[in-house]
């Protein structure tokens, strides 16, 4: 059992869903000049 | 008490302030009703204030709130960053970019996460002042870890601002 092992949760459901989070932040936060 | 229990709380503390601080700074320069992107600092603030001391405070929600903590650091790198490139400064001489981007901002930023570092790495490991470091530097809880994880988050939040608009 590995000591660090932090979610139960499949590591490319983890993945997918921070990949979608992350690619949805990059396209809402806009800096108008 | 003891310097367990001090070095600890201290640390939370110092989080606490920190994050409070970038909190309150944000929401005085950036204001949300100017643009409505300057949500992000004020959840991440909330988030830094309040959600990660308490993980941090429970053995069980430790690894939770180093991992919130991290990756919050990660996202305000981020998107300071993506702020500074979007107000380029007109003559980027060395200078200009060294103080005139939010450079300094994101290395104030990162005390957050070098402190939780030393928090978790305490709670986890112990106290014992001669206990030598063991552990692949790439994988978790390690520094390269993180390394990887920001330039991941920085690669997939450039795509969905250049390619999804």
């Amino acid at each position: 059992m590995n000591r660090f092992k932090l979610f139960t949760l499949n590591w490319w459901i983890l993945h997918a869903l921070a990949i979608l989070f992350f690619l949805y932040l990059g396209h809402v936060v806009k800096f108008p000049v | 008490m003891t310097a367990r229990t001090y070095v600890r709380s201290t640390l939370i503390a110092s989080l606490v302030v920190l994050a409070l601080g970038g909190l309150m700074l944000h929401v005085r320069i950036h204001p949300v009703a100017k643009n409505f992107s300057n949500i992000v600092p004020v959840i991440a603030g909330i988030l830094s204030v309040i959600v990660v001391p308490l993980l941090f405070s429970f053995k069980r929600t430790l690894a939770y709130g180093y991992v919130l903590n991290g990756f919050l650091v990660i996202i305000g790198t981020v998107v300071m960053a993506h702020f500074s490139l979007a107000h380029w400064p007109d003559a980027a001489t060395p200078g200009a970019i060294l103080l005139g981007t939010a450079l300094a901002d994101i290395f104030i930023l990162w005390t957050a996460f070098f402190v939780g570092k030393v928090l978790f790495d305490l709670e986890t490991f112990g106290y014992a002042p001669d206990r030598q470091r063991k552990g692949i530097p790439y994988r978790y809880p390690n520094l390269g870890w993180w390394l990887v994880h920001l330039a991941a988050v920085s690669l997939v939040y450039t795509v969905g601002n250049l390619v999804w608009r």
